[in-house]
């Protein structure tokens, strides 16, 4: 069928594009302009057309989200709504997520942290996810078979091939390091770890392991580069965590997670674990200027009620004691495990109205939008739905400053946000939440509009109340099928988990099987993700490893 | 043969036929058991709601015990390889998991992972058995029961009770452990027990490493609850009443409701092994059941059919206890002919067919 989205402002920065004009599109994929007559026209007269929006950094799956909605059942709210799916208006369920992103235009979400020793359990609730396409970002780092491969030197081709067979056998989108090395200290008594600090039993640290992650990855192909949450996230003086694991990839390709929980500079040098902690935004934006091997997520904070999900247990572990309301599980798993803790970021609290200037002014200071990816890191720093109003704090200047003055005054006097006159642009916005995450997950056909690509795109009636427009899209096509019409779902798809297609070498099958069977009692195929364990067929579709 | 209604041999087909008449025709319908490959208890979750149903598992009175404390207090834990590998110091509360094979393996082992590693394991019991099998130190039980008996345990760990008493060793062993594990089931050791267990395990990590493990329920709760989590936003029981899930434990109780006459018609899913309900031949009731267990009989209920066993005769995603997580049990024989999923979405489709054929 072929398909003319007519007369909207189409915003596609990969294609220099932002103009009226038109999109065709057939068999679900974006084509050049036709001379033929289409079979359906959707009058885009007043409206933006972009792009899917693409998340790469969402904890939308696995033990730890489901950890959170035991502790916290009060979050989110059902609500009796028509809406075609059973559960799509079961507040925080799989469908909710999947609903939720689709109103606002987004077509894929990547949760960012699947322990291989739950795989099978990630999967299976990825999959319940409608409408997006989704993919899941495979965990190592503190597992105690990598680490013994470092500690005995055994090189980088071993630990290629273990970090290869971890994502064939998770069916892994990429790989993701937490802290490395933070679990495995945590469980042997220690409360906080640097890049250099060694790592109590295997006389490693978190240098040595990540940047052997890194060549892996490089080794492998991995079109998404190793996503790093790094060390001592979240306290005064993350900042210099950031640049020294920036500086320690030394050039090769990194992502980072959640930026905005280490832009945190000390106030006071003498004094820094107890002086507090100002924006640190731009030192963050400077070092990532010097290096272009690096993109980051932004992790901005809304306010309000939230619960942090996190494997690093280590921090989560020192997070309790600001756990509100009072209750929290950290589990010491087969590897990292994982801390669910609840959060109230309080609007005229001073830490989280500063945290709430910082993620912005990463967003306003960046030159490069593209490596500067929008996220919440749901639910951590607030739930993904407040990208809409996210975004229109970064297009409105005036809406920036009403919001300010209603805030606790350390804004102005801890961070540079109140000086920032700068106002995102469509395009802008655009290379934020679609052509940027996508570039970044290696997602050639996702996160544009030219010729070829998936014909996964947005309609936004262009209202300048951007919260308004941007959370409930006049129309989304998911491959080529409109799935939401006046931010209501219409048609209930399915989408695929994304995959890497990737080889594991039959020398570290064997030699996993061993060390498996000899910890667990059971081997590789415990941990298998067989397409036979789920409910309904063609679950996955393959991504390929870069040349 | 594979189906039953009322007494009689029928093929499949007519048993769904009829088990979709049933619930149709039900206002106040109970989906219970649920003891399942996780196929299965998905399917029984979308038909659930489809006909505004109670869901409530047999796992259900094992899972709250421990669930009302976590959604209280929270909890630490860890895994069972994590147990094996790294625990110096176990402490056995009560006599249930002496019958788990975990016990045995902790006994026969040492810590190979860890700061531990290389040292000696401790294991110590609390209330347990005391049957002298496996070599471990003893402390007994309070007469206010294990619940108290963890109550006092906390106190002289915290500094509230001093003294040269046999729980003022207990706590000495305890915070001097360097990865220590408690070893709990929630069924026996209550909800109060549960909560000031998990409280006791947090102040542990005050001074030390200390996790807490507790048993699996042998009726696929584990997994279960997961998925009742991702689909619904809340814990297994829940209400479709309203034709949105409403979670309320005690509300939602099975047992309970059907004492008090609040149900109208149920449908016991098990697959898998599980106690059968004194229910499920007075009630009109459709048993799904795994094919060669005890209740894939004519008599079991008003209808009976007879599916295949995940890991048996199907393939099923289940609760692996072993690895603490789920894991997928491929078929090892023929497979069934029926597969409980692909009943309970029959049974869903027929009830669409009906109600189309009604308007």
């Amino acid at each position: 069928m072929l398909i003319r989205i007519q007369g909207g402002r189409v915003v596609d920065p990969t294609a220099g594009r932002d103009a009226v004009g038109d999109v065709w599109i057939e068999n679900g994929r974006v084509v050049a302009a036709s001379e033929r007559a289409p079979d359906q026209t959707i009058d885009a007269t007043g409206c933006v057309v972009m792009a899917g929006g693409v998340e790469v950094h969402s904890h939308i799956a696995g033990g730890n989200v489901v950890m959170s909605r035991l502790l916290l059942p009060e979050l989110y709210t059902s609500e009796a709504a028509p809406e075609g799916h059973p559960f799509a208006h079961a507040g925080g369920s799989a469908a909710w997520i999947g609903a939720n992103y689709a109103r606002m235009g987004y077509t894929i979400a990547v949760e960012p942290a699947m322990p291989p020793a739950s795989a099978l359990a990630t999967q299976l609730e990825l999959a319940d996810i409608p409408l997006l396409d989704r993919g899941a970002l495979t965990v190592m780092g503190n597992d105690d078979h990598l680490l013994q491969l470092l500690r005995q030197r055994e090189g980088k081709a071993a630990v290629r091939d273990l970090v290869a067979l971890a994502v064939a056998t998770s069916r892994g989108l990429g790989v993701k390091c937490i802290n490395a090395g933070g679990a495995s200290a945590f469980k042997d008594g220690m409360l906080k770890l640097s890049l250099d600090e060694e790592i109590p039993v295997y006389g490693l640290s978190t240098r040595k392991i990540m940047t052997a992650l890194l060549d892996a990855v490089e080794e492998i192909g991995v079109p998404h580069p190793l996503h790093v949450h790094c060390n001592n996230l979240g306290i005064p003086g993350a900042d210099a965590s950031f640049v020294d694991t920036l500086e320690a990839a030394e050039g090769r390709r990194i992502h980072f997670a959640h930026a905005q929980f280490y832009a945190y500079g000390v106030t006071d040098p003498e004094n820094s674990a107890t002086g507090g902690f100002r924006s640190a935004a731009e030192r963050i934006t400077e070092a990532m200027e010097k290096h272009p091997n690096a993109t980051f997520d932004v992790g901005q904070v809304a306010f309000g009620q939230t619960v942090t999900i996190s494997l690093d247990i280590l921090r989560q572990f020192a997070g309790r004691k600001g756990a509100n309301p009072k209750k929290w599980i950290l589990t010491a798993g087969d590897a990292e495990g994982g801390g669910v803790v609840p959060f109230l970021y309080k609007p005229r609290g001073a830490v989280s109205s500063l945290q709430w200037a910082i993620g912005l002014e990463l967003m306003l200071l960046s030159k490069e939008p593209e490596r500067t990816i929008l996220t919440t890191d749901h639910p951590n720093g607030g739930p993904f739905t407040d990208y809409p109003h996210i975004i229109h704090l970064l297009m409105d200047k005036e809406k920036r400053d009403r919001e300010i003055a209603g805030l606790h005054k350390v804004i102005g006097e801890r961070s540079g946000l109140c000086a920032i006159e700068r106002e995102y642009s469509f395009s802008e916005i655009a290379q934020l939440t679609r052509s940027g995450p996508a570039k970044l997950l290696g997602l050639a056909d996702r996160g544009h509009l030219r010729a070829g690509a998936r014909a996964d795109v947005a309609i936004y009636r262009d209202d300048r109340d951007r919260t308004a427009m941007f959370a409930r899209a006049k129309r989304v096509l998911k491959d080529g099928v409109t799935i939401v019409e006046d931010g209501e779902v219409v048609t209930w798809t399915s989408g695929r988990t994304l995959e890497l297609n990737v080889e594991s070498d039959k020398a570290m099958v064997a030699r996993s099987e061993t060390y498996l069977q000899d910890r667990f009692g059971a081997g590789l195929s415990s941990f298998e993700v067989p397409d036979e364990a789920f409910p309904k067929a063609d679950v996955f579709e393959e991504v390929a490893c870069r040349a | 043969m594979a189906a039953w209604v009322k007494g009689g041999a029928t093929d499949a087909d007519s048993a769904v036929d009829a088990a979709a008449t049933l619930l149709a025709a039900a206002r106040t319908p109970l989906v219970a058991g649920l003891c399942a490959e996780l196929s299965a208890v998905r399917a029984a979750y979308h038909l659930a709601d489809a006909i505004g149903a109670t869901v409530d598992p047999a796992a259900g009175q094992s899972l709250y015990a421990e669930l009302g404390s976590l959604s209280r207090t929270g909890a630490m834990l860890t895994t069972p390889a994590e147990t094996t590998g790294r625990a110096d110091a176990i402490l056995i509360v009560g006599n249930a998991p002496w019958d788990r094979p975990i016990v045995q393996e902790i006994a026969e082992s040492a810590p190979t992972r860890g700061r531990a590693a290389g040292t000696e394991r401790t294991l110590l019991s609390l209330g347990g058995p005391r049957n002298g099998a496996t070599r471990h130190v003893a402390y007994p039980a309070e007469a206010g029961g294990l619940a108290v008996s963890v109550a006092h345990l906390r106190a002289y760990l915290k500094g509230h009770l001093a003294g040269e008493t046999a729980y003022g060793d207990l706590a000495r062993r305890l915070a001097a452990a360097q990865y220590g594990v408690v070893l709990y089931d929630a069924a026996e050791l209550g909800e109060l027990g549960v909560e000031m267990l998990q409280g006791m395990v947090k102040d542990l990590n005050e001074v030390t490493r200390f996790f807490t493990l507790p048993v699996s329920d042998p009726y696929q709760g584990r997994a279960l609850l997961q998925l009742a989590a991702w689909t619904t936003g809340q814990a297994p029981r829940v209400g479709f009443g309203r034709h949105v899930p409403e979670h309320d434990p005690w509300r939602f109780d099975g047992a309970r409701q059907i004492a008090a006459g609040e149900v109208d018609a149920a449908l016991w899913l098990a697959s898998l092994p599980a106690p059968r309900p004194d229910w499920l031949g007075t009630l009109p009731a459709i048993a799904i059941v795994g094919e060669g267990s005890p209740e894939a009989t004519g008599d079991a209920a008003e209808i009976v059919i007879a599916v295949g066993v995940p890991g048996e005769s199907a393939g099923g995603a289940l609760w692996n206890d072993r690895r603490a997580t789920i894991t997928y049990a491929p078929p090892i024989g023929q497979p069934a002919e029926l597969t409980a999923a692909g009943v309970l979405g029959a049974i869903q489709d027929r009830l669409v067919q009906k109600k189309a054929a009604s308007c």
